[in-house]
C-alpha cells in the first residue's frame, strides 16, 4: 500500500539517535498491515568500512521492522562528485530520490518521514496501511507535535512499538502535547517534512526532489510548494493520524549552526517556484542507472555473512586460549596467529561492496588459502588479486587472479598487505623469539618494496573513474618492525596489538619526510 | 473567587453572547447570500478560535452547497476542536469524498485543469501569503491556479500576468496564461503565449496540448493535429493521456490499444468503456454493446444509448449542461456514420459549433469532418 522513505548515515546526528530511530523504526513497522508495506532507509555515504546505521542498531529493530525494512547504500565513491558543491555529509533530496526510483511499483503511496518520528492512527483498530487504502488521491500533511526528550528517552522501550503508542496516546492528553502549528501555504503546517504522503505516480510525474537543493533545509517545503502547484490543494489527515517528533534539541545536530546555519535558497526553491516540474532532472533522478547495494536485516545479514565466511575458512579452537607477547626482545619476531587474525581481516572487508577487487600482498600461504576461502563464503563476487611478484602462495582458489604487481596495482578497490613468515607452521607458538629465515627476509622485502609502491602511487594508479583514496589493511603490523613503515605511509588509528590488523588510507603528508617517503616508494627503495 | 475572576468570566460571557448574535444576525443576512461568503466568515472564526461559532455557518454554507467540499472539511476540523471526533471525521471522509467523486479533467490536459474541487481555502490562503511576499511568483501562480481549477479564468489571468511582471522568464506561467486565454476564448493571445512558453521547453506536452486546443479554436485543425503528434509522442507509458490525445485526432486505430489499457488500469471509469466503443465501432470491429455496463446519471445515459437501451431524443433531455450534449451529439454522429454519414457530419458540425475547443469531442468532431471534407475532394475529383 505505501512506501515510507527515510534517510540517513551511521554517525551521530543529534542527541541519542540511536534510541530515536529505533522507536521510530518499530513504531512505523507497527502501524503497516499491507505486505506489500515497506520502510526504505538510504544510508547515504557511510564510510566504506562501517556498517550501515540500520545494521548498526539492528538488534534493537524489531522482526517486524526488520522483514519490512530495505537498505539501500550510496557510497562514499557514488556521493563524491558531489562533495564540493556542499557542506553536508549526507544529501536528502539525493537520498529520498533513490529510494523512490527503487521503491514498490505496486505501492500506491509514498510517505516521507523521518527516523525519528512516531506515527499514531487516531483510532486504534486502524493502522497506516488501512488508512491510505482508504484515501483518495491528493497530497496529505500532518501537524508535527513534539514529544520532551525525557520522555522518549527515560519511559519508551525500543522494542515495544504498540506499548510505546499506548503512552503516547495517554501522554498527548496528560501533558498537553498536540498543539497543531499552522504555517503560510504551500506549507501548511510546520516541520512538514515530517509527514508528506504523495501518490508514488505524482512524485514520478514530477521527478522527484529537487537535486539542485545541496546545502540542506527546505527540502520538504519545495516538495509542498511543487505537490500543492500540482495537485492544487495541501490536504491534511489530522483527522486520521496524529505525528510525534522525538525532540533532540540537548545537543545540536551538524546542520544546525544557529543563526550561522547554511541553508538552500528559500527564494529560489519557495517562493518563486513556479512549476512542479523539474525537466532538468527528468530522466537523472534517484540515480536510475546506478547500481546501489541493498541490504535486509532480515536474511543474509552482515553478521550471516561473516560467520559463513570465517567457519568455511577454519575450525574451531581445541584449547580455551591461546598466548602471544609484547615482549620488548620480540619485536622482530614476526610469528602470529593466522586464525586469529582473520576475523578481524574479515571484519575490515565485510562491509565493501561484494564486487570489490582486493589486492592481497603476503607472506603466509595459510593466510591466502584461509582469506580466499572466506572470501568466497561471505560473498564477495570480486576477484582477490595477488601478485606474481609474491612467492609460495596457493593460486588455485578460484577468486584469485594472478598477474604483476604493475597490471593487478590499477583493478583493485583495497589492498592488504601482511607481514608474516612464510616459513612459519601454523601450529608453532606465536611471539617466543622465532627468527626469519633467508626465504622469509626475501618475500618480507618484496612485500615492504610492493607495499609502498601502492601506497605511494595509490592517486595515479586508482582505477578509472575512482575519486576517493583506496583503504590500506595491513596484517601484522603492531609492535613489530613493520608497524614505522605502515603509520609512515598510512593514516591508520591506533589499534589494541590483539587484533594485529590497522587500516587506513595514504597519508597526504606534504613535509619533506613525506616526500622522500613517496620517492623512495615509487623509486623501489 | 476574586473581583478579576468574577470580571474575566463575565466578560467571556459577553463576548460568547455577542459572538452569537452576529452569527444569527449574519446568518439571516445570508439567507440569499452565497455560500463563499458564509465559508470566509465561519473560517476566520474558527481561526480565532470561535469554533462554536463557526460550526452553523459552516453548516449553512454546506446547505446551500452540499459539495463544497472545504466547507465540510472546515466543519470537521471546528467538529475535531470541540470535541466530537466521531462527527469530525464523518465530515473529513465526506470532504474526500466530494472530491473524489468530481470529474477529473482529461488526463492529456494541463495538471492545473485536473485538479478538483472548490479552491477558495487556496484562494484565501494565498491572499494571506501576498500581503507577505509581494516579490514572489509561488503565490500569484498559485492564486491563479486556483482561480483556473474553479473555472474564473479572468482573475486567473490578472495572477499569472502579475507573476509574469515580476519575472518574465516563467516558461511554466506563459502556458498557464495560455490556459486562461484560451478559457476565456481569446485564442489568438493564447496561441501566443503558448508560443513562448514552448521556445523556452519545445517539449513542454502540456502547453503543446493548450496550443493545440487553442489552434483550434482558431480553426486551424491541421496544426493542431501537429502539437497532439508531438505530445502524444513525448507521453510514452501514460496510456490514458495519450488515448485522449489520439481520440482528439479522431485516430481510432491509435487510440484503441491506449484505451485498452486506461480500461484495464482504472475499469470502473465509465469514459473509458464509452471511448473503447467508439473506437472499435468507428474501426469497424465488433463493439458489443450489450456489455456496457448500466449505471445512472451521466455518462450512463451515454452509454445507454449506445447499447440501444433509450433513444437520442432521451439522452438529449438528459445532457443538461452545452459539454454533455457536445458528448451526445458526437456519440449520435459515430452511431449514424456507417449508415448515414450526412447525419454524422450534421450532428459532429454541431459539436464543433456549440461546444468548448477544450472537449475531446470538439477535437474528435473536427477531425472527422475535416476527413470527410477531403474524401469528397479526392472523390468529386476522381
Amino acid at each position: 500500500m505505501f512506501s515510507v522513505i527515510l534517510y540517513g548515515r551511521n554517525d551521530s546526528h543529534g542527541y541519542n539517535l540511536h534510541k530515536r530511530a529505533a522507536i521510530s523504526f518499530n513504531a512505523i513497522a507497527e502501524v503497516m498491515s499491507d505486505p506489500d508495506d515497506e520502510i526504505l532507509f538510504v544510508d547515504y555515504n557511510t564510510p566504506d568500512d562501517h556498517p550501515t546505521f540500520p545494521e548498526a542498531i539492528h538488534d534493537t529493530l524489531t522482526d517486524k521492522a526488520k522483514r519490512v525494512l530495505r537498505v539501500f547504500r550510496v557510497r562514499p565513491e557514488q556521493h563524491v562528485h558531489l562533495k564540493s558543491k556542499t557542506h553536508l555529509v549526507a544529501l536528502e533530496a539525493q537520498s529520498r530520490n533513490v529510494a523512490l526510483r527503487r521503491s514498490n511499483p505496486r505501492n500506491r503511496w509514498v510517505l516521507y518521514t523521518n527516523t525519528d518520528m512516531l506515527l499514531v492512527p487516531r483510532r486504534e483498530d486502524e493502522s497506516l496501511s488501512s488508512i491510505f487504502r482508504d484515501l483518495s488521491d491528493g497530497f496529505y500533511q500532518i501537524p508535527r507535535f513534539e514529544l520532551p526528550e525525557m520522555l522518549w528517552e527515560a519511559a519508551f522501550d525500543r522494542k515495544d512499538p504498540a506499548g510505546n503508542l499506548t503512552k503516547l496516546r495517554d501522554w498527548a492528553v496528560r501533558f498537553h502535547l498536540n498543539q497543531v502549528v499552522h504555517n503560510f501555504m504551500p506549507m501548511k503546517y510546520d516541520a512538514l517534512g515530517d509527514f508528506q504522503a504523495a501518490l508514488r505516480e505524482d512524485m514520478f510525474a514530477i521527478h522527484g526532489f529537487d537535486e539542485d537543493m545541496l546545502l540542506g533545509w527546505h527540502c520538504d517545503s519545495n516538495l509542498a510548494a511543487r505537490l500543492a502547484l500540482y495537485r492544487g490543494r495541501v490536504d491534511t489527515l489530522i483527522d486520521k493520524v496524529f505525528g510525534y517528533h522525538c525532540d533532540h534539541t540537548r545537543v545540536a545536530a551538524a546542520n544546525n549552526k544557529g543563526r550561522q546555519t547554511k541553508m538552500n535558497d528559500q527564494d529560489r526553491f519557495i517562493w518563486d517556484v513556479s512549476s512542479p516540474y523539474l525537466p532538468a532532472q527528468a530522466d537523472t533522478w534517484g540515480w536510475p542507472d546506478l547500481e546501489i547495494e541493498e541490504i535486509r536485516l532480515n536474511r543474509d545479514t552482515s553478521y550471516e555473512r561473516f560467520t559463513t565466511g570465517l567457519a568455511a575458512a577454519m575450525e574451531p579452537a581445541t584449547e580455551p586460549y591461546r598466548s602471544t607477547n609484547l615482549d620488548w626482545h620480540l619485536y622482530l619476531d614476526l610469528s602470529y596467529d593466522v586464525r586469529h587474525t582473520l576475523p578481524f581481516v574479515c571484519d575490515q572487508v565485510l562491509t565493501y561492496p561484494r564486487s570489490t577487487a582486493v589486492m592481497l600482498v603476503a607472506t603466509r600461504p595459510e593466510l591466502v588459502s584461509r582469506f580466499a576461502t572466506a572470501w568466497r563464503a561471505m560473498g564477495f563476487t570480486g576477484p582477490i588479486l595477488i601478485p606474481s611478484e609474491c612467492e609460495g602462495l596457493p593460486t588455485s582458489d578460484p577468486a584469485i587472479r594472478t598477474g604483476a604487481f604493475s597490471e593487478l596495482v590499477g583493478m583493485a578497490d583495497l589492498f592488504i598487505f601482511e607481514f608474516g613468515l612464510a616459513t612459519q607452521n601454523p601450529e608453532e607458538v606465536v611471539r617466543t623469539g622465532r627468527p626469519e629465515g633467508p626465504s622469509d627476509t626475501r618475500n618480507l622485502k618484496m612485500v615492504a618494496r610492493l607495499f609502498a609502491s601502492a601506497a605511494s602511487t595509490e592517486l595515479e594508479t586508482r582505477p578509472n573513474g575512482r575519486r576517493l583514496p583506496r583503504r590500506f589493511i595491513g596484517i601484522n603490523v603492531i609492535y613489530n618492525k613493520f608497524w614505522p613503515l605502515f603509520t609512515d605511509h598510512i593514516a591508520a588509528n591506533i589499534n589494541p596489538f590483539c587484533s594485529q590488523v590497522l587500516a587506513g588510507v595514504p597519508r597526504q603528508d606534504k613535509s619533506l619526510k613525506g616526500k622522500v617517503l613517496r620517492f623512495r616508494g615509487r623509486n623501489g627503495f | 473567587m476574586s473581583d478579576a475572576g468574577i470580571m474575566r468570566r463575565f466578560s467571556e460571557t459577553v463576548r460568547k453572547f455577542r459572538l452569537g448574535r452576529r452569527v444569527k444576525d449574519f446568518l439571516q443576512d445570508s439567507e440569499q447570500a452565497d455560500f463563499h461568503r458564509l465559508y470566509l466568515r465561519a473560517r476566520v472564526l474558527a481561526r480565532s478560535g470561535a469554533f462554536e461559532a463557526a460550526v452553523p455557518l459552516y453548516q449553512r454554507a454546506l446547505d446551500l452547497e452540499p459539495t463544497f467540499d472545504e466547507a465540510m472539511e472546515g466543519l470537521g476540523e471546528a467538529l475535531d476542536v470541540l470535541g466530537q471526533t466521531e462527527r469530525a471525521r464523518e465530515k473529513y471522509v465526506a470532504a474526500r469524498r466530494i472530491r473524489a467523486e468530481m470529474r477529473l479533467g482529461a488526463p492529456d490536459r494541463h495538471f492545473v485543469l485536473r485538479q478538483r474541487g472548490h479552491f477558495t481555502a487556496e484562494v484565501l490562503a494565498y491572499d494571506a501569503v501576498v500581503r507577505s511576499l509581494k516579490k514572489n511568483v509561488l503565490p500569484y501562480i498559485a492564486r491563479g491556479n486556483a482561480y483556473l481549477a474553479s473555472g474564473q479564468p479572468k482573475n486567473a489571468l490578472a495572477n499569472y500576468n502579475h507573476a509574469l511582471k515580476l519575472r518574465q522568464d516563467l516558461p511554466a506561467v506563459a502556458a498557464l496564461k495560455g490556459e486562461a486565454l484560451s478559457m476565456l476564448g481569446r485564442y489568438s493571445e493564447a496561441v501566443h503565449s503558448f508560443d513562448a512558453a514552448l521556445r523556452a521547453q519545445p517539449d513542454d506536452a502540456e502547453a503543446l496540448s493548450g496550443r493545440a486546443i487553442a489552434r483550434l479554436g482558431l480553426g486551424m485543425v491541421e496544426e493542431a493535429n501537429t502539437d497532439w503528434q508531438r505530445q502524444f509522442e513525448l507521453l510514452k507509458g501514460r496510456a490514458s493521456a495519450r488515448a485522449c490525445i489520439a481520440l482528439r485526432m479522431a485516430d481510432y486505430a491509435t487510440a484503441l490499444p491506449e484505451l485498452e489499457s486506461a480500461h484495464e488500469k482504472e475499469p470502473n471509469d465509465p469514459y473509458w468503456h464509452l471511448y473503447r466503443f467508439t473506437a472499435r465501432h468507428r474501426l469497424g470491429l465488433p463493439a458489443d454493446p450489450a456489455g456496457l455496463p448500466s449505471m445512472d446519471g451521466w455518462p450512463g445515459s451515454l452509454l445507454s444509448l449506445l447499447a440501444g437501451r433509450i433513444t437520442p431524443d432521451e439522452v438529449l433531455k438528459r445532457a443538461n449542461t452545452d459539454g454533455r450534449r457536445a458528448e451526445a451529439m458526437f456519440q449520435m454522429g459515430v452511431l449514424a456514420f456507417d449508415r448515414d454519414r450526412r447525419s454524422a457530419e450534421t450532428h459532429w458540425k454541431e459539436v464543433v459549433e456549440r461546444s468548448s475547443p477544450s472537449l475531446i469531442e470538439h477535437a474528435a468532431a473536427s477531425n472527422e469532418l475535416a476527413r470527410l471534407s477531403s474524401s469528397r475532394i479526392v472523390n468529386a475529383r476522381t
